[in-house]
């Protein structure tokens, strides 16, 4: 069977990037297994767990569910993105560490682009927009009550200028 | 295994048609149904819809046309919709995840057909119209004979759902949307109803809209209930009364199934709160 590549330009974590892209590919088989970025976890693979959440032009997205075609034009943000650079952590994912919230480990990437995509839209959100934000999220681990703490003090103590660069 | 031939995502309306027209193509909106279709294996040619312009919402009148491509998130916080359409904005705002949200559209979840699509019960409370295109024309048809049963509806080869037409509710009615499930977040529906109530000065039912999703074969209506209930004085022995003929309607309509002795004391209660839960926005003035 003949597939041709769909040639796509996008932007990953704020970097310009072209690439060729199958058409049968969804949006986390690309960055796992094209790009090897596999901070973006494969979970149920259904739209259900929410490990491969995504900032997708803003929003968060399922990559498991977005063919990779479709990225084209679109601004990416991955886990990879989220700390600035060098070995510091981005506060959110400081926040996850101080109050325990990182138990096995797997639904960390997810909670943290959930967290990222809930306060770039609401900086101060009510116990129940929190909720709603991360029900897409499951932990199997059941972490949940020191994942909404973390949440909470991400909100609290985080800096605007932290978020700035997903806007982009 | 996912199998896509080709990807397309053309720019224009009309290519797109034209492209339909091929009846090769199958059309792609938010992905959230379809992906979980393509990893059937069998080998698809995808039209994506997304750049043609159908993300937008019209305010005309007495009417609101949506585009098909509007996804969940949209819907759920646009202020017009929120006033006029609040079924629907409530519907909308309990699809799946944020991540569902944010991707899937009402145009997919109307397609897509399946028996607990949260929209379809809400937009026939507003007696939705479908826009259909394709390169031959352009045709209209209700909502309520587009769904033919679980997963088919009357789209033809090489159509595509344009948007969706919408008359606004009365100001002052009262409504519930409700929708059953196992868990709060991330719900798939067993069971939605939808109501809407307006009542006349003299405290009697004005009129008064109901829907059922996961009912009869397909999500529709109720006019012989909503007839019965119009001019009468409302009370709780009044919508009991309605509930267990739509609950004798169901058992007429869809058969004595494996899930009848659970589902017909569910819809007695469900109905009988939702006609409740409408009524009371309305006395305590939290209409919106
Ligand atoms: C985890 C999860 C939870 C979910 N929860 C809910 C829920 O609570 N309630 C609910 O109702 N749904 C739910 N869904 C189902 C789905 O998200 C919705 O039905 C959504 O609205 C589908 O829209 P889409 O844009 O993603 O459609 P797509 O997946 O792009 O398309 C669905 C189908 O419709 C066709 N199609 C789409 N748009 C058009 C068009 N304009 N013209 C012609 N054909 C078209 C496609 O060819 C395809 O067959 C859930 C799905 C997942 C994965």
């Amino acid at each position: 069977m003949v597939t041709t590549d769909v040639a796509v330009k996008f932007t990953l974590n704020g970097i310009p990037m072209e690439r060729d892209v199958p058409p049968n590919w969804t949006l986390l088989r690309f960055l796992r297994d094209g790009l090897g970025f596999t901070g973006t976890k494969c979970g149920c693979e259904i739209g259900e767990c929410g490990a491969c959440t995504v900032i997708f032009n803003g929003e968060a997205v399922n990559a498991c569910l977005v063919l990779a075609p479709q990225i084209d034009g679109a601004s990416i943000w991955t886990i990879e993105g989220v700390a600035s650079s060098g070995r510091k952590l981005h506060p959110i994912q400081q926040a996850f560490v101080e109050c325990d919230a990182v138990h096995c480990g797997f639904c960390s990437p997810g909670m943290v682009m959930s967290t990222v995509a809930l306060l770039l839209h609401n900086r101060i959100p009510s116990n129940a927009v929190l909720k709603e934000s991360l029900a897409g999220n499951l932990c199997r681990c059941t972490g949940y009550l020191q994942i909404i703490e973390a949440v909470r003090k991400a909100a609290e103590s985080m800096d605007d200028m932290h978020l700035e660069k997903f806007r982009r | 295994m996912i199998s896509v031939l080709e990807y397309l995502r053309p720019e224009k309306l009309d290519d797109a048609l034209h492209i339909m027209g091929g009846g090769e193509h199958t059309p792609a909106a938010g992905g959230t149904d379809l992906v979980l279709q393509l990893r059937d294996g069998r080998p698809r040619k995808i039209l994506d819809l997304e750049r043609l312009g159908l993300d937008f919402i019209r305010n005309a009148g007495d009417i609101i046309e949506i585009g098909s491509l509007v996804t969940h998130a949209a819907i759920a916080s646009n202020p017009l919709i929120a006033k006029s359409l609040p079924v629907l904005s409530r519907a909308s705002s309990l699809v799946g995840s944020l991540q569902i949200r944010n991707r899937g559209t009402v145009g997919g979840n109307i397609v897509n057909a399946s028996p607990c699509a949260d929209t379809v019960p809400a937009l026939l409370l507003y007696d939705a119209e479908l826009v259909l295109k394709s390169s031959g024309g352009t045709r209209t048809v209700p909502l309520s004979q587009f769904v033919l049963g679980p997963y088919r509806t009357s789209l033809g080869p090489g159509e595509i759902l344009h948007s969706i037409i919408c008359r606004k509710a009365e100001v002052s009615t009262g409504w519930s949307y409700i929708k059953l499930g196992r868990r709060q977040a991330v719900n798939i529906s067993r069971m939605t109803l939808a109501t809407s109530i307006f009542m006349n000065g003299d405290g009697k039912i004005g009129s008064v809209r109901i829907s059922a999703g996961s009912v009869f074969p397909t999500p529709s209506r109720i006019p012989r209930i909503e007839r019965m209930l119009v001019g009468r004085t409302p009370s709780q022995e009044l919508y009991r009364q309605a509930a267990n003929i739509a609950a004798d309607m169901m058992i007429k309509e869809s058969g004595h199934r494996w899930s009848t002795p659970y589902k017909k004391p569910v819809l007695i209660n469900l109905l009988t709160r939702a006609l409740t839960e409408a009524q009371s926005k309305l006395i305590a003035g939290m209409v919106s």
